[in-house]
């Protein structure tokens, strides 16, 4: 079982004090706020807030974009574990370190290249509309293609040290029993990786739905148009709504509680089912 | 099926593991690759298999050149050292993974996968374990779910790689004796990797010695026992004890020892080492003429018919000697406390100084 003690002295008993204390004015204090403002002048008005276009327009908008950038970075990630895990190539380390990149990078910064790159003066950007009359920038795709770049770590960084550890024998055991390549990934390799993509998937979607910096610079901040949920709390606490800005808060906390849930959930059944697979065996 | 591999050469970033190896396996025969770590066994089974490909060289299966037909299509068996069984399907599920592989037209029915699972399972006498998990077997029924896997598509090759390495003294003299008995009773032609001599003497057909990248010889667990090809072949095959001395074409000394040999001109003058198997000597108490080797008792260990001797040389020498005497020999030996006693070794191996093999000797 677990090698922890139980703190029993007094200085022990303060530092687990003092965490507590730091948790409850740092994260959740802010969150019950957040709840409360909301709701500061009665459920009407929330109910007509959440009702109001510009929520409804950013709510969708969210929403698209985490639908794109979910399924995108899900491929992008397995693929990208599968290249640095199952062959042996030159540059495979850089590969692995390149993946970080979105990490260590502020998002606006991000946002930044981008607009740089494919916005209307851009080179690549300037190209597209000239031959095809197309504009990334301020619109959808330039949304999302930020959001994929910022959220596309998160599969790969989950699932690399997972298949790493798993090794490869049982991929060659499964294609020398007949298994072409597809179905040595499909019946072998995702089953012993499913929880580990879902819990990807999960923080994907978390930084998917929640992404400000980067999508800020790049959605040029166009009211029913541009605007996902991080955006319209910006722009309402700006025009002095409170409530709605607080209720459009209040929406993305919920969210985030969701998915902690469901990341609470996954990691619980991955480690239950270990414990179970280690309780047989002795 | 037979097996032929001709001139393979395979090298891992500049380091040769497998240097121009060339080897027979004839149809339904069992042989053993026999070596140290890192002499390269693995690899040659791996080649064998088509998970690794040969720098140089070819793999003929049949007298048909496979060397670059893909894993899938080599229909060999193989089994890993760690198993490698699909830890999220059961024991059925795990055996039945290579029918349910096959292309749609070939794929037997859900009935004819479940008797042939049965069958199979009842081959390695685990049939009562078909809804586990492979997290719930002990390491020798995940030995025989992972062969019962391999089998399920009639292979004409079987592989596998240190079959028992993982497993507890017991279970894997018992899984041994099961494994020579299976090979009877299917007849597949099959090779297997091990560093464990006694394992490759009891199960084999034909070993193969391999140190280095090389094979040092093949041969008839006898042959390579009683005819070692080269030093490392003897030094490898059973515990040996080297006695280092000079020699002056009658006798060898060292120290207070002396050994009168009769090496007909074979071994030149001066440094002659010569092995000792610990089979290959008795104890006195007293020298003989042709043999005067003064020894003490250091250890003594009874185990089954044979007492194991550690013995430390008195006046020569430097490390301790291990000879195996059997239980009516010592008791009628008896010797008290401290007692000097006398080496007789009836056979010795000659090494000549430039570390070959001479001739094998008797003292005389």
């Amino acid at each position: 079982m677990s090698s922890a003690n139980r703190p029993h002295k007094w200085h022990q008993w303060t530092l687990v004090a003092a965490a507590f204390a730091a948790v409850v004015v740092l994260l959740v204090l802010p969150l019950v706020v957040i709840f409360a403002e909301a709701f500061a002048q009665g459920a009407g008005m929330v109910a007509s807030n959440l009702t109001s276009d510009d929520m409804i327009g950013a709510i969708q908008l969210t929403v698209i974009v985490a639908l794109i950038t979910v399924p995108v970075n899900l491929v992008f990630g397995v693929l990208l574990a599968w290249c640095v895990t199952r062959y042996e190539f030159r540059g495979r380390k850089l590969l692995s370190t390149l993946i970080d990149i979105p990490f260590a990078m502020s998002p606006v910064v991000a946002g930044l290249c981008y607009l740089v790159v494919y916005g209307g003066q851009g080179l690549v950007g300037q190209w597209l509309d000239d031959q095809f009359n197309v504009q990334l920038m301020f619109a959808l795709p330039g949304m999302v293609m930020v959001t994929v770049f910022v959220t596309c770590p998160y599969v790969a960084r989950v699932l690399i040290p997972l298949m790493q550890s798993q090794g490869t024998e049982e991929e060659e055991a499964a294609i020398l029993l007949g298994a072409s390549g597809w179905q040595a990934f499909w019946y072998v390799t995702l089953p012993r990786i499913r929880w580990a993509l879902l819990y990807g998937v999960v923080l994907t979607n978390a930084r998917a739905v929640g992404e400000f910096g980067a999508v800020s610079v790049v959605s040029g901040l166009i009211r029913g148009e541009t605007l996902t949920l991080p955006l319209l709390i910006q722009m309402l606490n700006e025009d002095y709504n409170t409530v709605g800005a607080f209720t459009a808060a209040g929406l993305l906390a919920a969210m985030a509680l969701v998915t902690l849930l469901l990341k609470t959930v996954l990691e619980w059944r991955q480690s239950s089912k270990l414990n179970a697979a280690e309780e047989t065996l002795t | 099926m037979s097996i032929r591999v001709d001139g393979i050469r395979k090298t891992f970033g500049g380091f040769a593991a497998l240097d121009d190896i060339s080897l027979n396996v004839p149809q339904g025969e069992l042989v053993g690759l026999l070596g140290p770590s890192g002499s390269g066994k693995t690899t040659l089974l791996r080649i064998i298999a088509g998970l690794e490909k040969p720098d140089r060289g070819r793999v003929l299966f049949n007298e048909r050149d496979v060397t670059t037909l893909d894993v899938r299509r080599r229909k060999v068996g193989f089994v890993f050292q760690q198993y490698a069984l699909f830890r999220h399907l059961t024991v059925a599920d795990n055996v039945a993974f290579g029918l349910r592989m096959l292309p749609r037209g070939q794929r037997p029915g859900r009935d004819a996968v479940r008797a042939r699972v049965r069958e199979l399972l009842e081959l390695v006498q685990m049939d009562t374990m078909a809804g586990r998990y492979p997290a719930q077997l002990s390491g020798g029924q995940k030995q025989r779910v992972a062969l019962a896997r391999a089998l399920a598509l009639e292979p004409e090759v079987l592989l596998l790689d240190e079959p028992f390495g993982a497993l507890d003294a017991k279970v894997r003299k018992e899984l041994r004796r099961w494994l020579r008995h299976l090979h009877e009773q299917i007849s597949v032609t099959s090779v297997f990797v091990t560093h464990d001599q006694e394992e490759a003497m009891e199960v084999s057909d034909q070993v193969v010695v391999m140190s280095q990248g090389h094979i040092e010889q093949i041969g008839s667990p006898l042959t390579v026992y009683e005819q070692p090809a080269s030093r490392f072949v003897f030094d490898f095959l059973g515990h040996i004890n080297a006695l280092e001395g000079l020699y002056d074409g009658a006798v060898w000394q060292s120290g207070e020892a002396r050994l009168r040999l009769d090496t007909h001109g074979a071994c030149p003058d001066g440094a002659l080492t010569l092995y000792l198997r610990p089979h290959e000597a008795t104890l006195a108490k007293a020298p003989a003429g042709h043999a005067h080797l003064p020894v003490k008792l250091a250890a003594r260990s009874v185990f089954g018919g044979t007492v194991t001797l550690e013995l430390e040389p008195r006046g020569w020498g430097s490390g301790v000697l291990e000879v195996e005497l059997d239980r009516d020999t010592w008791a009628a030996l008896a010797p008290g406390r401290d007692e000097t006693l006398y080496l007789l070794p009836r056979s010795l191996q000659t090494v000549t100084c430039d570390g070959d093999l001479g001739p094998r000797v008797a003292p005389a």
